[in-house]
């Protein structure tokens, strides 16, 4: 190879650059800043709210938690990990922590799996598109409040709407104020009300983004529908659903509304058989008036829901990627900046391409 | 565009309309004052003819459902420094609690206010140095109500002076009540004796006069008291007469319409609550009696919380509403039975009847039962969450039905210990 | 191939985004997979199952206390009492109104306010270089997992330094931009905003702010638009933090709702009459902005 005759490239400003060094204008200095600064301008309006409405909440937290603190005496003397050790150490906190997880699951797993089934339904073409979609949305709409109220009258122990409705079939009534389980079907079944329709737009707004064009080749080629569904939309919506995921985790471990006024009492019942880990801080802080274990109890959920996000998370990521190994890339995301880790970017796989599917006609030029 | 004119637009709304509410003061000069209660005082009418009264005074009524509920609210707003009412109700259960800050309360000791409660009263309100923080509203006498028809069909007597001689008359013991209750669920009409174990306890608990805490200490004695064992035990013994209610929840109001029990302990304030829960039925009288001597449910005060802006005329609000004539309206209404001297002796007092109750004379029916109550329970800062915890301790074997008296105990026994 | 709508926009102008906008939806719907009876089914279940709850309200809202009582299953039809109910409600001494009007301006500044400040937040995050960004964004996520019933008393202390307690703002403050939003749009933002567009305005000499307001934000409607709908109906049914820092004085709706349950407390009747009267502003809501965003869902569909 004849070695090139041009010159070695020679960064600008250095000694060896023949050029007059170029001046930058005002302007153009301001374009620099504008460029260099303006991301962390923009960024800052979240940052600084989160500064004053988050973060000095949370320390400040941990400032209470670490000593004795009473809710009308106010500060008391530093007890260190006292507190902490107290809450470990109390039945009652591993009741609601228990209580918090069970209902969790009860309400997340259904959800989702619902959330999808219906998202699907609406992706279809459907007549009268926008009453279908705005009507999966109505449980949203009404205040919590308002629906723990009418949940508690159709899940009261003796004159509820649903026992009566089982002792017209026959069927004992259910404990539904007295035993665990029930009580937490009975939570669960209020907060899947609530958030199952929100959930499924978010995932129809997801599966609309996903070209058509996948799906007609897909048909194209005989797949059914529920392997199209398996095959292309589920890993298309991984980001989605990891998303959702957390979202529900991080607000599922935190659900108080719906336990808070599942009875009068507020306490979780006799023996705590719905008390959720925010109810049962409620009760140290605002009942017992002991500000310092409440915090600390406050700190404790917050570890339990990074833990459960990151697990949530992991879990999600080997399920969903299950499916894609057999999906295929999708190049839109290419516009994205080549350095930026997007966490919606799929990754990359080359040779994965339905056997039999024409090569062009999923792919996108760009 | 349209999303920062919106804003704009919205953030100015904001600034005017929300500028004059949080100092209680509009722009034309009036004062408004806001008044907490809880459950049910009578105060709605009353506060419409103190605006009458005091045009340039507007007053905004805060209610919470339960006692349980206003307590967390008041705590709350002590603990944050603000967000109290100006005038604030405390039940007795947890006056002593608050109490302990004194500093948050405006001293209310006034010439006016001379002699218009028995001593007993005042002293629940006033602290070791003679500071006055609270006013008296009302007591809770207690009689027992009971359903005329379902004793009737029970084969027994259904008029309330032979009701009263049933339950034992002025000598009434609790064992003359249980028995009563064995007697009518012998008749088996299907239907239980009295609604709730818990409300059975409250009655006697408050015949107690040092139950949870010791008077001079505030240690907690509540696990060691046999007292509390002993009525805890005989309750639970008796469990088999009662319907298997929780108090205030949802199948405890549906029972009122469907033959749900035929004996309530009733404090005067809780006819209120039974007439509006028992509306349609037929069949509700009272009995001029009490098991165990008198007893007292219940009772509260107005506070003055240092954090209002307008003490002076809270105070005269306060004032108002614990004078005589306006408690006496107020039992008219809802059976808030007057805690002030000259009401409970007042004619207009004796004459009232209560056509719900089958014109049942409550007015006196209630002055005879306040005479009664010789104890005066000692409530220590612990007193309303001890008691909690024995509320819970009940319905877990009544209600929930997941223990037996002896493991009910003992979880018992860990909740108060961690109180500590 | 396919260019993006916003993409023809810009290179051929917006008659020609809208024919292609209006062919591709043709395309689209022509030959998409068409609903069968069973999706139309499973749909109508569960539009029942929403409903219900609410025509349960409605349905004790038109019936006296002691018929609930008496009746546990209310049967099919209304009653007759719902106008008296109503009625009854407003006359009560919690001013609805008012709160009506506070929950309207709360909803209302916050949406806006989250729209804005979130798709500014993600329009950097998706497209901009800058160093930190991956972590920031990693600590974006991080703070949902921060519990609201952790940070109430300092809120509360942070509020009453500020002098806000009672006040409109206190509300609106800690909700001016929330981490889902920014999550939300930045995900958005990703795929819908072609970086081709951002390059060809800044050569153009549009300075960063230009560039999001003239691109960014018109590529990100759809997504905006959903992100609006949620944000409102979250502020409107929001209780906890108002109920503890507005009080009686200045409430918005649901803590009103609240005052009423306390209020009433054994009349379920009145209770259920106060649910009915706060959920129809946003039925109200949903009709009309309801055909504006099923739009925009299928808008954003229409990409690369």
């Amino acid at each position: 190879m004849a070695t090139s005759t041009a010159p070695a490239p020679v960064s600008p400003g250095s000694v060896d650059d023949p050029r007059p060094p170029r001046k930058i204008g005002f302007r153009q200095q301001l374009g620099k800043w504008d460029v260099k600064l303006s991301p962390y301008l923009y960024i800052s309006p979240f940052f600084l709210l989160f500064a004053v409405v988050g973060l000095f909440p949370l320390l400040y937290t941990a400032w209470v938690s670490v000593h004795e603190w009473s809710l009308l005496g106010g500060q008391g003397d530093f007890v260190g990990m006292e507190n902490f050790s107290f809450i470990l150490q109390q039945p009652f906190f591993w009741k609601a922590l228990g209580n918090t997880f069970s209902i969790f699951v009860l309400s997340t797993i259904p959800q989702m799996i619902a959330a999808l089934i219906i998202a699907a339904m609406l992706d279809a073409n459907l007549r009268a598109k926008t009453f279908w979609r705005m009507g999966v949305l109505l449980p949203y709409v009404v205040a919590p409040v308002a629906v723990a109220l009418i949940f508690s009258k159709l899940f009261a122990d003796g004159s509820g709407v649903i026992n009566t409705l089982l002792g017209y079939v026959g069927i004992d009534p259910v404990g539904w104020h007295s035993q665990s389980l029930p009580a937490h079907v009975a939570i669960s079944t209020m907060v899947n009300f609530r958030w199952t329709g929100y959930n499924a737009l978010i995932f129809l707004a997801a599966m609309q983004a996903i070209p058509r064009d996948l799906y007609e080749a897909a048909t194209i080629d005989g797949a059914a529908r529920w392997r199209q569904f398996r095959s292309i939309t589920i890993p298309m919506l991984r980001p989605t659903v990891i998303f959702v995921v957390i979202t529900s985790t991080i607000g599922g471990l935190q659900i108080y509304d719906e336990p808070r006024m599942y009875d009068q009492a507020g306490k979780g019942g006799s023996s705590g058989q719905w008390l959720t880990l925010t109810l049962y801080l409620r009760d140290l802080g605002w009942r017992q008036n002991n500000l310092g274990r409440a915090a600390a109890v406050a700190w404790m959920l917050f570890l339990v829901i990074i833990v459960f996000a990151i697990l949530n998370f992991l879990l999600t990521r080997l399920i969903a990627s299950s499916g894609a190994r057999k999906a295929k890339k999708q190049d839109t995301k290419l516009a994205a900046i080549p350095a930026a880790s997007s966490p919606s970017a799929t990754p990359v796989t080359d040779q994965v391409i339905e056997p039999g599917t024409d090569d062009t006609s999923g792919r996108t030029a760009r | 565009m349209a999303i920062a004119g919106a804003t704009s637009v919205a953030l100015l709304a904001t600034a005017c309309s929300s500028g004059g509410s949080g100092d209680g003061e509009s722009s034309d000069g009036k004062i408004t004052l806001t008044v907490s209660t809880f459950n049910e005082w009578g105060y709605d009418d009353l506060l419409d003819e103190y605006m009458e009264l005091n045009p340039d005074i507007t007053v905004v009524h805060d209610k919470a459902a339960t006692s349980d509920e206003a307590r967390e609210k008041f705590n709350t707003g002590m603990a944050s420094g603000s967000g109290l009412a100006d005038v604030a109700g405390v039940e007795v259960d947890w006056m002593p609690e608050i109490m302990q800050y004194e500093d948050q309360f405006t001293d209310l000791t006034s010439d006016s206010v001379e002699g218009r409660w028995q001593d007993w009263k005042t002293a629940q309100a006033t602290t070791p140095d003679g500071k006055l923080l609270g006013y008296g509203t009302d007591i809770g006498p207690e009689a027992i109500a009971y359903r005329a028809d379902l004793f009737e069909a029970a084969g027994l007597p259904s008029d309330p002076a032979s009701v009263a001689e049933l339950f034992g008359g002025e000598d009434s013991s609790w064992d003359d009540f249980y028995a009563v209750g064995d007697q009518f669920m012998a008749a088996g009409t299907g239907v239980p004796f009295y609604d709730a174990s818990s409300t059975i306890y409250q009655g006697q608990i408050n015949q107690v006069e040092k139950s949870y805490e010791d008077p001079d200490t505030n240690e907690i004695i509540a696990l060691d008291n046999p007292e509390v064992k002993d009525i805890y035990q005989g309750v639970l013994d008796h469990a088999d007469l009662s319907a298997g209610l929780s108090q205030w929840s949802e199948d405890w109001t549906a029972a009122f319409q469907n033959n749900g029990f035929a004996v309530m302990l009733a404090p005067s304030w809780m006819l209120g609550v039974i007439e509006g829960n028992a509306a349609g039925v037929e069949g509700w009288d009272i009995a001029n009696v009490f098991p165990g001597g008198g007893g007292n449910w219940g009772g509260s005060f107005l506070t003055v919380p240092a954090q209002s802006e307008h003490p002076e005329e809270a105070k005269a609000l306060a004032d108002w509403l614990t004078a005589p004539e306006q408690q006496i309206k107020a039992f008219q209404t809802t059976g808030n039975y007057p805690s002030q001297v000259e009401a409970q002796k007042s004619d207009e007092l004796a004459g009232i009847t209560n056509e719900f109750f089958n014109n049942a004379p409550i007015g006196q029916i209630f002055a005879e039962q306040a005479d009664r109550i010789s104890v005066n329970p000692y409530k220590g800062p612990q007193y309303f969450a001890i008691n909690t915890e024995m509320a819970d301790a009940i319905n877990r074997v009544t209600v929930d039905k997941t223990d037996d008296a002896a493991s009910s105990w003992e979880k018992f026994e860990t909740a108060v210990k961690a109180l500590g | 191939m396919s260019t993006s709508i916003p993409m023809l926009e810009q290179s051929a102008g917006r008659g020609a985004a809208r024919a292609a906008a209006r062919k591709r939806k043709q395309t689209q719907t022509s030959e998409g997979r068409r609903a069968g009876w069973v999706t139309y089914a499973i749909l109508t279940i569960v539009i029942l199952g929403s409903a219900y709850p609410l025509y349960y309200a409605l349905q004790l809202s038109s019936s006296t206390a002691s018929e609930i009582a008496q009746n546990p299953i209310p049967g099919l039809g209304l009653g007759g009492n719902l106008l008296d109910n109503l009625q009854r409600v407003m006359d009560a001494n919690i001013n609805l109104p008012q709160a009506f009007l506070n929950s309207v301006i709360v909803a209302v500044v916050t949406s806006a306010s989250v729209v804005l400040f979130s798709t500014l937040a993600g329009f950097s995050f998706a497209k901009l270089r800058f160093r930190g960004r991956g972590p920031l964004l990693v600590f974006v996520i991080a703070t949902m997992a921060v519990p609201t019933q952790l940070g109430v008393v300092p809120l509360f202390i942070v509020m009453r330094e500020l002098g806000l307690v009672g006040n409109l703002l206190s509300v609106i403050l800690p909700g001016l931009v929330t981490a889902f939003g920014v999550f939300w749009m930045t995900q958005y933002l990703e795929s819908a905003l072609p970086y081709e567009l951002i390059e060809a305005a800044r050569v153009d000499g549009a300075s960063m702010i230009r560039t999001f307001w003239h691109v960014a934000l018109p590529a990100a409607r759809p997504a905006a638009a959903m992100l609006a709908l949620f944000t409102f109906i979250g502020s409107w049914t929001n209780f906890f933090w108002p109920s503890i820092v507005l009080g009686t004085q200045n409430p918005t709706l649901p803590v009103a709702l609240q005052l009423l349950q306390a209020s009433f407390f054994k009349d379920m009747s009145l209770i259920m009459a106060g649910v009915v009267i706060s959920v129809i502003p946003l039925l109200v809501l949903f009709v009309i902005a309801g055909r504006q965003l099923v739009a925009g869902i299928m808008a954003g569909a229409v990409k690369g």
